[in-house]
């Protein structure tokens, strides 16, 4: 693999996480217009870990995910119960607001005779981890793939699991989850967290593979991308927002076809393609019928499928 | 005393725009109970057209607004039928989602027009300003101020004194109801969708001759402002998109006054987080709602 | 008999689910022709079919001979046919008058129209009582005769009715009934979907029993009461509601 594709490969992974932490909270049923700001906080933190205070990566990247998942919690306490455009609205407000606060954050520190940290609207630069420690880019890509594959895998667990059933039952209908004793705040805050956790994660992988964050980065349109991403690729399973980023930065933004007219093109097919498949490519129904094709023989429909039958009818 | 009340008459100018804005997405939101995300893009074609015209040929500016306004609700047809008409209801998220595609499309051809950052604008008014006592007011404010409030008005009339007006209505209520009644549901919110855009392009026109100068950030900046105004006055109600316009510019005025600029939008977001969460259905909540443009029961314009 | 509503071979399905599998009757002019079945039979999905809210996929619905099939909710209103659908459907944050205005939406006679509303509250002096106050705040009686009266607002020639006794006390559906009958009198054709076969044998004059999505009965209110399988499923053990 030449650099070039690397880079592009390796973007698409990084990006991905955000897709997944937005199709987390999409499957409760709530649209969230900012968990690029978990990315932004992911991303800050562990740049701060490694390039300031000279901790190893690993620990970077933890503390990206636990901040992520810390300040997922401290906003779906008061934001949960709210529902649809509230809710939205007000994820777009802490996203905005995180993203200002980061262009007034100065932290910085002197380190090889040079400031290094997060200068404001300049943003963080030298996040050098990698390079610093010889790791080739194409290493780093096995790692960004290595951690992209175990939440996937996280994700499939969770997915058959009773949380995941729930949260597909939440996303249906909360009311009717509740009466069927879905405790629906714990669930979603749990969604959220998780959602942030991605997100964090993600962001710390990113810092490191740009080496150089900008508040700008991280504004709205990285958030209503990253959902369009699961509704693109689809919402049936984990691989659909993945679907949607290869498709995006993939095929398009990396290719140099329809230089100039890459968004119009783009925007007309998403659009054209939402009419056709208003759940994305992969979604709920495709899922269903592929893994009943994988496993050759009918089978009564598990849990999963009969909180969906609504769309089936 | 004077500059505090100079800097709340600031922001009461500003906020008229807001306030304008907000006005057509309420009556977007308020019918279809959809996000347009393109709304601010569609305002923007209007007025790229309107300004390649004056770059062009130097038109008179009424013949700009009128060009500005009807690129605005040519582009908002466009969304409309691409985006909302054939996504049945309940496809929320996919026709949100669907116009925000068709916003990278509608700003990608705007800067396919117009390339640079920032072009000229005509101006109502020569942009002087007028002195009231010891305040200073600028007359093209005062426009979009007297504008807003005609408009607002005019809409109210349309929606309780007209037939069309009592259509849109009765979809608000129940749609099904509306059409086995003889109301044609489709025709209808494509008109709706249409006047909203049209309102838009107003807006768009107003506030870019005030500015004298028209930049590539217009789109976004239409859509945030028109949804943030909405959001914090009230959803779907055109009291509501009148007081959240007005109470954002006030807000940011004086926040800029005391802060600076980045903290002028961290306000405004903040004001709209706590308000959210505090009191979800805006300033002038859910009554105002009903009063103006109904709301049904659930809330359920997310997912499905 | 001439004919006012001729319905041939109607399929109409939910996805794969086919709720009308080929369902034909007939709604004589100037009669009242009533629709029993049990839950889930399709009577519903017929009266939305007839009425355009859903597409059949397959055959023809005629009124007076022209084909409804295809055509728009609003469209078919404008050709004289509606539905008081069931649940009522009221708009419930609008005035009873705006309701009924509403039910005029495609009349361009306001004068006349302004008229008929005078009528519908002379008929209905209850609505007349709360003309200003919310749809949404009247009894379910109430609201059951402003449904009607907003479905007559559009002057049809065929009056579709789906269980307008559904939820409604047992007084208050004699009085709807009184209306159904007084309307027919003064020459509205009308086809009503009824589970409560006793009151529907007081004012019918032809019946049709529907089971899961086919016709399985037709005839006159003697046949019915003497048909056995209909009198131990509709009129034996089953108390009358009225």
């Amino acid at each position: 693999m030449d650099d070039h594709l690397i880079g592009i490969v390796s973007n698409i992974g990084v990006i991905s996480f955000v897709a997944l932490s937005a199709y987390l909270l999409l499957l409760t049923g709530e649209i969230s217009f900012g968990q690029q700001a978990f990315f932004a906080i992911g991303a800050y933190t562990s740049g701060i870990v490694t390039a300031m205070w000279q901790l190893p990566f690993a620990l970077g990247l933890g503390a990206g995910a636990a901040t992520g998942a810390a300040a997922a919690l401290l906003v779906g306490l008061p934001t949960l119960r709210l529902h649809g455009l509230q809710f939205a609205i007000a994820t777009l407000a802490f996203a905005e607001a995180v993203r200002i606060l980061f262009e007034l954050f100065r932290y910085q520190i002197v380190r090889d005779g040079e400031l290094v940290g997060p200068n404001g609207i300049e943003g963080f630069r030298n996040i050098r981890y990698i390079f610093e420690n010889d790791v080739s880019a194409t290493e780093f890509m096995l790692i960004i793939y290595g951690l992209l594959g175990a939440t996937l895998f996280g994700l499939f667990l969770l997915e058959r699991s009773r949380l995941g059933t729930a949260f597909r039952m939440i996303g249906e209908d909360d009311l009717l989850a509740a009466t069927q004793g879905v405790a629906v705040v714990p669930v979603k805050l749990t969604a959220a967290c998780l959602a942030g956790t991605i997100a964090g994660l993600g962001g710390g992988l990113y810092a490191h593979l740009t080496t150089y964050v900008e508040p700008a980065i991280f504004d709205v349109m990285l958030g209503v991308h990253s959902l369009a991403y699961g509704l693109i690729g689809g919402l049936g399973t984990a691989f659909g927002p993945l679907l949607g980023v290869v498709i995006d930065i993939g095929l398009l933004e990396s290719t140099r076809w329809f230089a100039g007219y890459r968004m119009i093109v783009f925007g007309g097919l998403v659009a054209v393609l939402l009419i056709v498949r208003p759940r994305g490519l992969l979604d709920e129904q495709l899922v269903h019928r592929i893994r009943r094709a994988v496993r050759r023989r009918p089978r009564p429909s598990p849990a999963n499928d009969t909180v969906l039958g609504k769309e089936l009818s | 005393m004077i500059p505090f009340i100079q800097t709340t008459l600031d922001g009461l100018m500003v906020g008229s725009s807001y306030g304008l804005l907000a006005l057509g997405f309420a009556l977007i939101f308020g019918v279809m109970r959809r996000l347009n995300l393109s709304y601010g893009p569609s305002i923007m074609i209007g007025a790229y057209l309107g300004t390649l015209l004056y770059i062009k040929f130097g038109p008179p500016t009424y013949v700009v607004a009128i060009v500005a306004v009807a690129g605005s609700v040519m582009a908002g047809i466009y969304v409309e039928r691409l985006c909302f008409a054939p996504l049945g209801v309940g496809a929320g998220v996919a026709s949100m989602v669907s116009s925000f595609a068709i916003w990278m499309q509608l700003e990608q051809a705007s800067l396919l027009m117009l390339p640079r950052h920032s072009y000229p604008f005509p101006s109502l008014t020569g942009g002087e300003l007028w002195s009231l006592g010891p305040f200073v007011v600028r007359p093209d404010y005062l426009i979009m101020l007297a504008a807003m409030l005609a408009m607002s008005a005019a809409l109210t009339l349309l929606l309780y004194r007209t037939r069309f007006g009592l259509g849109l209505r009765a979809i608000v209520e129940n749609s099904l109801a509306a059409s086995l009644s003889g109301i044609d549901v489709e025709r209808t919110m494509l008109k709706a969708f249409a006047l909203a855009s049209a309102i838009g392009g107003v807006a768009g026109f107003l506030v870019l001759s005030a500015n004298q100068q028209v930049t590539a950030m217009l789109g976004m900046w239409a859509t945030l402002k028109g949804l943030i105004a909405m959001m914090i006055g009230g959803l779907g109600s055109i009291p509501g998109a009148i007081v959240g316009g007005l109470a954002l510019g006030v807000i940011e005025a004086h926040s800029q006054n005391l802060f600076g600029p980045q903290v002028r939008d961290l306000a405004a977001y903040a004001v709209l987080f706590v308000l959210l969460v505090l009191r979800p259905g805006g300033i002038l909540g859910t009554t105002a709602v009903r009063r103006g443009m109904g709301q049904r029961g659930g809330d359920r314009w997310t997912t499905t | 008999m001439e004919a006012m509503l001729e319905i041939a071979d109607v399929v109409t399905a939910y996805g794969k689910i086919e709720a009308l599998k080929g369902v034909s009757l007939s709604a004589a002019k100037g009669r009242i022709t009533c629709l029993l079945g049990p839950n889930g039979a399709g009577k519903t999905t017929l009266m939305m079919s007839i009425a355009g809210a859903l597409k059949p996929r397959q055959g023809s619905i005629r009124l007076e001979g022209s084909e409804l099939v295809g055509l728009s909710p609003a469209r078919i209103v404008g050709n004289g046919v509606a539905l008081v659908p069931e649940n009522r459907l009221v708009f419930p944050q609008m005035s009873v008058r705006e309701n009924l205005l509403a039910g005029a939406y495609q009349r361009n006679d306001s004068g006349e129209v302004t008229a008929d509303i005078e009528r519908m509250y002379a008929r209905f002096p209850r609505l007349k009582e709360r003309r200003e106050q919310l749809a949404g705040t009247l009894s379910g009686g109430e609201q059951q005769m402003l449904a009607v009266a907003r479905a007559l607002m559009s002057r049809p020639r065929l009056l579709l009715m789906d269980e307008p006794s559904l939820g409604l006390a047992p007084i208050v559906v004699k009085e709807i009934f009184g209306i159904i009958a007084e309307l027919n009198r003064e020459g509205v054709t009308i086809f009503l979907v009824e589970q409560n076969a006793h009151l529907a044998l007081q004012v019918a004059h032809h019946f049709y029993l529907m089971e899961q999505g086919r016709v399985t009965f037709s005839g006159n209110p003697g046949e019915l009461a003497e048909d056995e399988v209909i009198k131990r499923a509709y009129l034996g053990t089953r108390r009358s509601a009225g």
